[in-house]
Order: C-alpha cells, then sequence, then structure tokens
C-alpha cells in the first residue's frame, strides 16, 4: 500500500481583478511540474509546484512542496507511471487531493472562486 | 527497530537517510531521557530504586508487572534509553566517517544496499548488476472538474 506524504513549502495567492467573485465561474487551468530529488528502494521524494490560473487572469495560485511515497519498489513505480498519455499518475491526483482543501481555503480568503475538487485530463 | 537491506542510487541519497536516521534516534533518544530525568529530579536521590520494579511476574512469554504500573513504564523507557545509546553512537559514526565511503571509486552506474541490522547501518554493497532508474519527472497543464 502506497502512502503519500505532502509537506509544503510555498502557498502563494493573489486576486487579480475587482471584477472576480466567489461566484464567477471557476474555470481554472493548472500547470503542473513533478520531479524526483531522492529514491530509495522503499521510498521516492518529489518535488511539485501546482499552479492555477485563471484565464481572464483573474487570480492565480500556487503551491510548492514535496511529496514523499513510501511503498515497495513496485508500488512506487506503479504510482508515478500515468495510465495513458492524458491521465495524471495516480501520485499527482493524491498530491491534488492533499491540498485542494488549502487551495479552497486560499481561494474563499481572496474571494475568488474556489478550485474545482478533481483534476481530470491534460489540456495541453 | 528495522533490519533489512534498502537500496539507494546515489550516495547523496543514502547520506540523506542516514542524516535523518541519526537524527530522528537523536529526538527519540532525547525524549526518552528528559523522562527519567524528570522523573530521578523530583525524586530526589532514591536513584535507581524508582526506576527498577519489583512487580514483574512471567505470564506465558511475557513479563507482565499488573502491581507497579508506574515504576515498570520506567523502567522499560530506562531500557529503551539504554538500548538507543549504541544504536545512536554507531549511526552518528558512520555518519561522521560517511565521507571516507563517498571517496571511493564507486562506477557512475552502481547503486547502494544499505544492510540495516536493529536499526544500526552495518554493512554497504556497491551494486553494478542493476540498472539505475530513470529519474522522474513531469510537466504538464491539467482540467480540473466537479
Amino acid at each position: 500500500m502506497v502512502e503519500v506524504a505532502v509537506l509544503l513549502e510555498k502557498v502563494d495567492g493573489s486576486r487579480l481583478s475587482d471584477k472576480v467573485t466567489e461566484n464567477s465561474p471557476s474555470n481554472y487551468n493548472l500547470n503542473v511540474s513533478l520531479s524526483e530529488k531522492t529514491r530509495s528502494t522503499d521510498a521516492l521524494v518529489l518535488s511539485f509546484q501546482l499552479e492555477l490560473s485563471a484565464p481572464q487572469n483573474t487570480a492565480k495560485m500556487t503551491v510548492a512542496g514535496t511529496a514523499t511515497v513510501k511503498g515497495t519498489k513496485e508500488e512506487i513505480q506503479a504510482s508515478i507511471t500515468a495510465p495513458d498519455d492524458s491521465h495524471p499518475p495516480q501520485v499527482l491526483l493524491t498530491i491534488y487531493e492533499k491540498v485542494y482543501g488549502l487551495l479552497y481555503l486560499v481561494a474563499t480568503g481572496l474571494k475568488v472562486p474556489p478550485p474545482l475538487p478533481n483534476l481530470l485530463k491534460k489540456s495541453g | 527497530m528495522y533490519s533489512g537491506v534498502i537500496r539507494f542510487y546515489s550516495l547523496a541519497d543514502l547520506r540523506k537517510y542516514l542524516k535523518d536516521l541519526l537524527e530522528r534516534y537523536q529526538r527519540d533518544f532525547d525524549r526518552s531521557s528528559n523522562v527519567i530525568g524528570s522523573l530521578l529530579r523530583t525524586e530526589g536521590q532514591k536513584g535507581m530504586e524508582v526506576i527498577m520494579s519489583k512487580g514483574w511476574a512471567k505470564v506465558g512469554g511475557l513479563f507482565v508487572n499488573i502491581q507497579e504500573p508506574e515504576k515498570g513504564s520506567m523502567e522499560v523507557v530506562f531500557q529503551l534509553v539504554t538500548e538507543m545509546k549504541p544504536r545512536l553512537a554507531k549511526t552518528e559514526e558512520v555518519l561522521k566517517t560517511f565521507e571516507s565511503v563517498e571517496q571511493l571509486p564507486v562506477p557512475d552506474e552502481a547503486s547502494f544496499l544499505l544492510y540495516l541490522r536493529g536499526g544500526v547501518p552495518e554493512r554497504l554493497v556497491v551494486d553494478t548488476t542493476e540498472p539505475k532508474p530513470v529519474p522522474f519527472a513531469m510537466k504538464g497543464k491539467f482540467a480540473l472538474g466537479p
């Protein structure tokens, strides 16, 4: 069973327009960057950065940190392997799930629409 | 404590693991030592009497203490501290002298099998038979949904 522990190192949020409200449509783009920091047979440490930006440049949120994936060598490999080119690997789904609550709170504090909870397909 | 083999793909990763391990042992040691220390200070000059319980009875394969739970707990913590000391010292020594391992002529493709016995790093095998995994990295844009 794979365990993913997320440690945040940066949280950043900006409200970039006066016209945006909590009730504006939530249509953020999510830019993801993941890279390996260290690896052993039972753990993989990844640096990650998730950047959410609204299309009309009305709001922007960024979270970055490290994710430690613990499990067997095979489980770790499976968690970083995407099922196909358009879907995210499991580890990314888990990271997003773990930071979602915080992103929601930041959005609420900024009075901008909260991001949607599920990470879907690649958009470009 | 953990006994087993862990494979690392670089000496830097191995060094970091040893550093984290030592920090964890030091934290555990400090915490347990503080418990014992504060009890000995509270109890004044009574010394080891406050730690060693006479309430142990052999029940099946275990020693059980019903009569003096506080003393029994203290005795167990004291035993833990005693066992932690050599583990901490040995791990500290391994980390202090790790530079000499880093200076070994090691092939680029090597990985490192660390053998831990009772939580103590004891042996290191430089393995050139298993290929190193390609470092993982990804970038992408994703859509969010309800």
